[in-house]
């Protein structure tokens, strides 16, 4: 059960403002090598965030869910703080837009050629478009 | 000598004026204090991308073994032969001379590096005027090749010069909603630009602004990255002690406060960020963090000079309004006395001829 003392304090800020600041019992997170979940007392932590979904599990307001395209997080035993430079709730994802994006970042993969950085990019264009869609698709 | 009625008139039309220019002031005063809103909000994450890079550096694994020296490519320092400036100036007139003095930098800053090649950004409309019809605007030439991988068409964009000072974009609109997405694609242009060697050093002008009376244009060098966390200032034009008495008076009068937000809480929350005196797990290698994490410092380095450039602007608007006002009821004062004084004039010049012809009876 969750008590006082086994919540962490999750915080969300992004480039514009704090957008959350409450307790959870879990934060699911999105690593660039893949996803990771974190409880109370985890260890120390630091590590970049690729395009996914940040779940908060037990926060006081219900469960929420956000999509960041980039990110980078720091774990402390009691307290987790998430830097992203965009996060939006499943409802708010521009599903169009997101399309389009796919379509851009397909076009950009076809045309990168042999450089290496063009591939770097294209697909981290797909990836971000994949991970809106597959956010969009499952609304909180 | 004028008529009541023609002097009636003007003390009308300049009362008119003065409710414009007094709701252009307070339409700025709302503004402006929206704006340092809106840069306050923006510090939690600079502050936490400036403090967590700090403590990557004190690892040993994104310093070079060879030279000690900071790896990312964008430490490289070269000697600077082409050079991109940034010109952050205002979207509209009606402010007084800000526009006027951030060019005055920028051209200030372009004589001073005649043996220079330099590429000119041009952010807000003013700055994007008055480039475009100086210096020439940058040519890119396009040629087809064949993909070697699958023959298909590759467009290839090469740049080819014609002078030395050229512009080579501009961005409308950009400070009339600032968004995050909009400079991070400013940034990484930059950033290829630098690293692919197209520029050896990237400077910016532009108004700094910590409050009413604390503010300045300053050029800054935002590449090659020296020290995270210090701005590189290497030039600034304070405003003259008038300018900025004239500018207390209008914030004062519009309820703007004087004294920079006070951010030393929420300042040592966001310095403990990646700090704590533990060991932490690298879920990535510590050098692929700390490059993953450069170019967002550099974003959030652009945000916060074009955030406060923003403030700035509309403090200089207000100032500008508030000055316009005043000019405005000093002129109506005048106008009265002299209107009062004509009329008087009239009705003595009747009684006169009133008297007088009862005189003559």
């Amino acid at each position: 059960m969750a008590t006082e003392t086994n919540q962490l304090r999750v915080r969300f800020v992004t480039p514009d403002h704090v957008l959350v600041d409450e307790m959870a019992t879990a934060v699911e997170l999105p690593s660039k090598t893949g996803y990771i979940e974190v409880l109370y007392g985890h260890a120390p932590l630091l590590a970049e965030l690729g395009a996914g979904d940040v779940t908060l599990h037990g926060a006081a307001g219900g469960h929420a869910r956000y999509n960041v395209s980039w990110g980078f997080v720091e774990v402390l035993p009691e307290r987790v703080t998430i830097l992203a430079n965009d996060a939006l709730l499943p409802e708010a994802i521009d599903v169009p837009r997101a399309q389009e994006q796919l379509a851009r970042g397909q076009a950009l993969w076809n045309a990168a050629g042999d450089s290496e950085e063009a591939y770097c990019e294209a697909n981290r264009v797909i990836d971000e478009a994949h991970a809106k869609l597959a956010s969009a698709a499952h609304p909180n | 000598m004028a008529n009541v009625l023609d002097l009636r008139r003007r003390i009308r039309s300049v009362k008119s004026t003065r409710q414009i220019t007094k709701a252009m002031k307070m339409v700025s005063a709302a503004k402006l204090r929206r704006a340092q809103d809106r840069a306050l909000a923006a510090r939690p994450y600079a502050q936490r991308i400036t403090s967590v890079l700090a403590s990557l550096e004190r690892r040993i694994e994104v310093l070079d073994p060879k030279t000690g020296n900071l790896r990312h490519p964008l430490f490289a320092t070269r000697p600077e032969k082409r050079v991109l400036l940034l010109v952050v100036s205002g979207e509209k007139g009606f402010a007084g001379a800000f526009n006027t003095n951030i060019l005055k930098a920028a051209f200030h800053f372009l004589a001073a590096n005649e043996d220079k090649e330099i590429d000119i950004e041009a952010i807000g409309r003013k700055a994007r005027e008055q480039m475009r019809r100086r210096y020439p605007a940058a040519v890119f030439v396009e040629s087809t090749e064949e993909n070697p991988a699958d023959g298909s068409p590759l467009i290839r964009r090469v740049r080819s010069r014609k002078a030395r000072v050229e512009v080579t974009g501009d961005h409308p609109g950009l400070l009339e909603k600032l968004t995050h997405d909009q400079i991070q694609s400013l940034t990484q242009d930059m950033i290829a630009r630098y690293v692919h060697e197209e520029i050896d050093a990237c400077y910016l002008v532009y108004n700094e602004f910590k409050s009413v009376i604390q503010q300045r244009i300053v050029v800054e060098r935002l590449l090659p990255l020296i020290e995270p966390g210090k701005h590189q200032v290497t030039e600034a034009i304070e405003p003259s002690a008038e300018e900025r008495e004239r500018a207390a008076e209008a914030a004062v009068s519009s309820g703007v406060s004087l004294t920079p937000e006070d951010y030393a809480e929420a300042d040592a929350e966001a310095t403990k960020f990646g700090t704590a005196e533990v060991d932490y797990i690298y879920e990535q290698p510590a050098r692929e963090l700390y490059n993953g994490l450069l170019p967002r410092y550099v974003a959030s380095m652009l945000f916060h000079a074009l955030a406060e450039s923003v403030a700035a602007e509309h403090a200089a608007r207000m100032t500008a309004m508030d000055a316009a006002t005043n000019n405005a009821s000093d002129m109506i004062d005048s106008l009265t006395l002299y209107m009062n004084r004509v009329r008087q004039a009239a009705i003595t010049k009747e009684i006169i001829e009133i008297v007088s012809g009862a005189a003559a009876l």
